[in-house]
């Protein structure tokens, strides 16, 4: 278990081109409070704690390192509190880690050090998140054609029949019907509002899709629906997705392989099959003991 | 000819921390060699370690010591019990096919999506993964107005075929099959074993658990008997078998 906080000014150079991965990241970090070393020693699984003894530091993630690779997804799972979602905001750009490093593909340089301004951009068309809560990714108020169209003329679409054209498709795959196109998102139903979300979230086709616990508060059948629906997305399009969920049916229908996070560390990772049938650590074992029953 | 599989010092134990961290030990140092057009199927008594072994070998359970050694299409010697995961899993994709008893079907899914996607794991183009699941799926035997239904709604017959046509749509290198004809009426077993065959034939290396020890013996080039994790005898499946069989009485 490494315990070494300096990497944040080391090895800023990019990594050498290999083909295999879409999203790379290395070694991230995020402490919610002072983030100096001594927040720490005494954190993590073996310790019980994600909170810093020394200084009451929180330390969200640490040490999480994975590739996706195009046309995989990757599952992170945990309890709440586990850090699965900490990583997902700061890959998204939603936060910024304390320490390591995110690497698109398709985009030069390490997005954890690039401006604001350029993390938001890269939201346009690069990598894409899917949120539990629609109002999260999604303007209520406004159609859900209207919704979708927001990344459209992000990425530069200026002809209003071009949009127009694409919105529908994309929610047509999605299967919203066209005829609530026109609507106000919030007079649709949670189901609708997440596949509206999704639509939105593959506007631009971008290469790197994040997923967070995208059917948790869902009813069962409608939350298999939008489950359908992904699968479907995440086989055709190639898309690297990385799935955050504390569900273990989720990761076994949409992951290949897994991240088993607590108190902010990976304790384990294997294929999804794999972490199913033959856990390694003891809280894997535990949860998937307690998922199955 | 060079081994496709070879299996070396293999062992398995589980440590099961939810109960006082109990050890449970499954295979004590296996070796094992299958070539391309082999037949190697492991009988032995329930227990006796045959079904971790495939897992092992499909990386289902994290092997604890020893050597999976996977010779891959291009010819490069790879250690399946120590590669990386998205490596494993590439492999199993296009070269490795694994056939399970356990009759899992994915949910919500239409029988001729579930061999296509197969097809397209294996590197095929769609259109062609659906013709090519379409025919697997009649070599099976499971008839046509079948392949809209989702699979969960089938019998356990028509689970497991559509299992082994996802699992041989195109011919793998490797095949595990885990008691692949134990849930199928007769005449099923008869078109399945058939099938078997004809991978044999045309030169996929084969490692088998059967029940039945007619399959086995039909089916088999080597018959290797496990015992409490290790290999107790190998040889003919006529010989062997009669030694088992000698033995079960």
């Amino acid at each position: 278990m490494t315990t070494a906080v300096a990497r944040t000014s080391a090895d800023t150079a990019d990594p050498p081109a290999e083909p295999g991965w879409a999203l790379r990241v290395r070694e991230l970090g995020r402490i919610y409070g002072d983030p100096g070393p001594e927040s720490l020693p005494g954190t993590g699984p073996e310790h019980d704690t994600a909170i810093s003894p020394r200084t009451g530091a929180v330390v969200g993630a640490w040490d999480v390192s994975f590739d996706v690779a195009p046309g995989e997804a990757l599952g992170l799972i945990g309890e709440s509190g586990s850090g699965k979602s900490t990583v997902m905001r700061c890959v998204a750009g939603d936060e910024r880690a304390t320490a390591g490093s995110v690497h698109l593909r398709s985009v030069p340089g390490d997005t954890v050090r690039m401006s604001d301004a350029e993390r938001r951009r890269l939201r346009v068309d690069q990598i894409a998140v899917v949120y539990q809560d629609p109002a999260a990714g999604l303007n209520l108020d406004i159609s859900a054609g209207g919704n979708v169209a927001e990344p459209l003329t992000a990425a530069g679409r200026r002809r209003f029949a071009d949009i127009r054209s694409r919105a529908s498709e994309l929610l047509e795959r999605t299967e919203v019907p066209l005829a609530r196109m026109d609507d106000p998102v919030r007079t649709f139903s949670g189901g609708m509002r997440q596949r509206v979300q999704i639509a939105k979230a593959l506007a631009n086709r971008p290469p790197v899709l994040l997923l967070d616990e995208p059917t948790t508060g869902l009813d069962a059948s409608v939350a298999a629906g939008v489950l359908d629906l992904l699968r479907g997305l995440l086989e055709e399009t190639g898309v690297a997705a990385v799935v955050v969920s504390h569900d273990f049916g989720v990761i076994e229908m949409l992951t290949r392989r897994v991240l088993v996070m607590k108190h902010g560390r990976v304790v384990e990772s294997g294929l999804t099959d794999q972490l199913l049938e033959d856990p390694q650590h003891p809280y894997s074992q535990r949860l998937v003991a307690a998922a199955r029953g | 000819m060079e081994p496709v599989l070879s299996v070396r010092g293999l062992a398995k134990h589980f440590t099961m921390h939810t109960i006082d961290g109990r050890e449970v030990t499954a295979l004590r140092g296996v070796d094992l060699d299958v070539r391309a057009g082999e037949h190697v199927a492991l009988a032995g008594t329930s227990g006796a370690g045959k079904s971790s072994l495939l897992r092992c070998v499909y990386r289902t359970y994290v092997p604890s010591a020893g050597h999976v050694w996977f010779r891959t299409a291009g010819g490069a010697v790879t250690d399946l019990a120590a590669l990386p995961d998205a490596a494993v899993g590439d492999l199993r994709g296009h070269e490795i096919g694994y056939v399970s008893q356990f009759l899992r079907a994915e949910p919500r899914r239409a029988v001729l999506d579930i061999v296509a996607r197969a097809g397209v794991g294996r590197g095929m183009d769609r259109a062609v993964a659906r013709d090519a699941a379409a025919a697997a799926l009649r070599r099976v035997g499971i008839a046509e107005n079948l392949w809209a239904m989702h699979a969960t709604v089938l019998s356990g017959g028509q689970k497991q075929r559509v299992n082994l046509a996802a699992g041989t749509i195109s011919p793998p290198r490797l095949l595990l099959l885990d008691e692949p004809v134990s849930a199928l009426d007769p005449a099923n077993r008869e078109s399945v074993l058939d099938m078997i065959a004809d991978l044999e034939e045309a030169g996929v290396a084969v490692l088998s658990v059967f029940h039945d020890l007619d399959a086995m013996e039909r089916l088999a080039t080597r018959v290797v008997v496990l015992a409490d994790g290790r290999v107790a005898a190998e040889g003919a499946p006529g010989d062997v078998l009669r030694d088992e069989l000698e033995v079960a009485r």
